[in-house]
């Protein structure tokens, strides 16, 4: 038995370079000025109520994006939204990060329902697919935004965050 | 202090007025001596101005633990050009960063003290004061982090910090350096790479051609501002627009953006670049896009130097980008031919582009006595 066991620790042992050099699964985090730091997985998003958008593009071809509200995800973290979207908490933005280095930034009052009717979303389909490779797996559509600049692809982190002066 | 001092002999009782302010004065000077005998005593270092035009924006990175200063910069210049850093004392940063080439070394790999060639391109060291992402891969956060890779990298410079601090200790004149840069205390390898960032960081070039156009002090050419316009613009055949879209990952008056994308150099990258970083698949054979100031000097290009002239780097983008999975999105498609699967710039254009890519070239950056061997 305990043989077995010096096995087995060996054979963990041995493999652990292996997971090490593994790849990590897409996932997109949310951090900063959260109570609880998020690292969502794709299928994780499945937690939160399914919302689409129809966007026309440049040659008039209509696709459906699916994915949640981002203030769903943002409330999960414990971010101040809602009634405590007041005082310094209206000094925070969310600064969204891509896997090639883009940044955008939104404020809280351009997410949150209590400020605005606008939904910014976080899909994760495109016309009943899986966002491509250089869109996803993770993409910010914020429909109210006439130019689509903020319309991050390939996210990987939202970080909440006081605006320094 | 002043404010406490202040408080505690302010004006209370009105009879005691006269008495109080010559109080006031008297600890006010107090207060200034004291805080002239510190600055002696801690010999503080003076700040270095890091000067810079309004529109490069103040994204700038100085840790608090190492502030620009001057006797700082003065020190990581020498140490910049020292050669006792390397195993053999026949590498300095500078033989791999030569001014004149705008801190590159013209090679496609730079062979190091163990005769051995690096593994990707020396890059061109402007403007990172900016950059919030080091090498070709974005592995390492900051200048200071970054220093230590090339001085010990057994195929670069090949000496541990430890021998490069012993091999400063006994050198003259080194220690006063570093205790006007760094106060009292001895030499160590956490004052190397600080010495080394902060020269690093006054590395600004923003005097070419195209920041005094911005300026608004140099009329370009026509041909480079058809070149001009032809870089920033996004090609739509359909409205009649010509483009390379350059812009789009080079633009801005820094031409820098933190960006990592594969350039379609490759269908299948025999170095996976970022990848190795994030260890995420999509990142496989992306790397830095670098600046293209001082672009002209800097051949050859890529992270493998393999073009050597920008001719060869702008028939790369028009006729020969190489589809993959993680190939950028910004690369696929883009045509000025409705239709067109390539960009398809006519010659004349590209020789266009190259002018404006001319106007990058800052001679009074790669001239500036302040970046130059100090001995």
């Amino acid at each position: 038995m305990i043989k077995f066991k010096n096995i087995s620790l060996l054979i963990l042992l041995c493999c652990s370079p292996l997971f090490v050099l593994a790849q990590n699964a897409a996932v997109v985090t949310v951090s900063g000025e959260v109570l609880t730091p998020l690292e969502l997985k794709r299928e994780d998003l499945t937690a939160f109520k399914p919302l689409s958008h129809k966007v026309k593009d440049r040659e008039g071809k209509e696709h459906e994006f699916k994915g949640v509200a981002l203030i769903e995800v943002l409330e999960k973290a414990g971010v101040t939204t809602g009634a405590k979207l007041r005082g310094e908490n209206l000094a925070k933005l969310v600064l969204i990060q891509a896997a090639d280095g883009y940044e955008v930034v939104y404020s809280l009052p351009e997410i949150d329902p209590e400020f605005t009717s606008n939904v910014v979303l976080l899909v994760t389909e495109k016309d009943g697919a899986p966002l491509p490779a250089g869109e996803g797996p993770f993409r910010i559509i914020a429909p109210q935004d006439k130019k689509q600049a903020r319309w991050i692809r390939e996210v990987r982190s939202i970080k909440v965050l006081f605006a320094k002066d | 202090m002043k404010r406490s001092a202040q408080i505690r002999t302010g004006p209370v009782h009105r009879g005691h007025k006269f008495l109080n302010v010559r109080w006031l004065i008297l600890s006010i000077f107090v207060v200034c001596f004291l805080i002239s005998g510190l600055r002696f005593a801690d010999n503080k270092a003076e700040p270095y101005p890091l000067v810079y035009p309004a529109n490069f924006g103040g994204r700038i990175n100085v840790p608090s633990n190492n502030p620009t200063t001057r006797e700082g910069v003065a020190l990581g210049r020498k140490l910049f050009y020292e050669k006792k850093l390397s195993a053999d004392n026949s590498m300095s940063c500078g033989t791999c960063h030569r001014q004149k080439l705008a801190f590159t070394d013209g090679l496609a790999f730079s062979v190091g003290v163990d005769k051995s060639l690096t593994s990707r391109n020396s890059m061109s060291l402007v403007n990172l004061l900016w950059v919030r992402n080091f090498f070709w891969d974005g592995r390492s956060a900051s200048l200071e982090d970054q220093a230590v890779f090339p001085m010990t990298n057994e195929h670069e410079m090949g000496q541990s910090l430890e021998t490069s601090v012993r091999k400063l200790q006994q050198t003259p004149g080194y220690r006063e350096m570093f205790r006007k840069a760094f106060g009292e205390g001895d030499i160590d390898a956490d004052k190397i790479r600080k010495a080394l960032a902060q020269f690093e960081r006054t590395l600004i070039s923003a005097d070419s051609p195209y920041d005094r156009y911005l300026a608004g002090t140099y009329q370009p050419t026509p041909q480079e501002l058809r070149g001009m316009n032809l870089f920033m613009d996004a090609p739509a055949p359909e409205r009649q627009v010509r483009g390379a879209n350059c812009g789009h990952c080079h633009g801005g008056p820094k031409t820098f953006k933190e960006l990592f994308h594969n350039n379609g150099l490759d269908a299948e990258p025999a170095d996976s670049g970022r990848e190795v970083v994030s260890r995420q698949a999509e990142d496989k054979g992306r790397f830095r896009v670098p600046t293209l100031r001082n672009i002209a000097l800097t051949a050859p290009y890529m992270h493998d130097g393999r073009f050597g002239t920008l001719d060869e780097v702008l028939d790369h983008y028009n006729e020969h980008i190489r589809d993959s999975p993680t190939l950028s999105s910004f690369l696929k498609g883009v045509s000025n031919e409705k239709g067109g699967r390539t960009l398809m710039l006519t010659s004349g254009e590209k020789a266009d582009i190259l002018a404006f890519l001319n106007m990058l070239t800052d001679t009074t950056f790669i001239n500036n006595p302040a970046f130059s061997d100090p001995d």
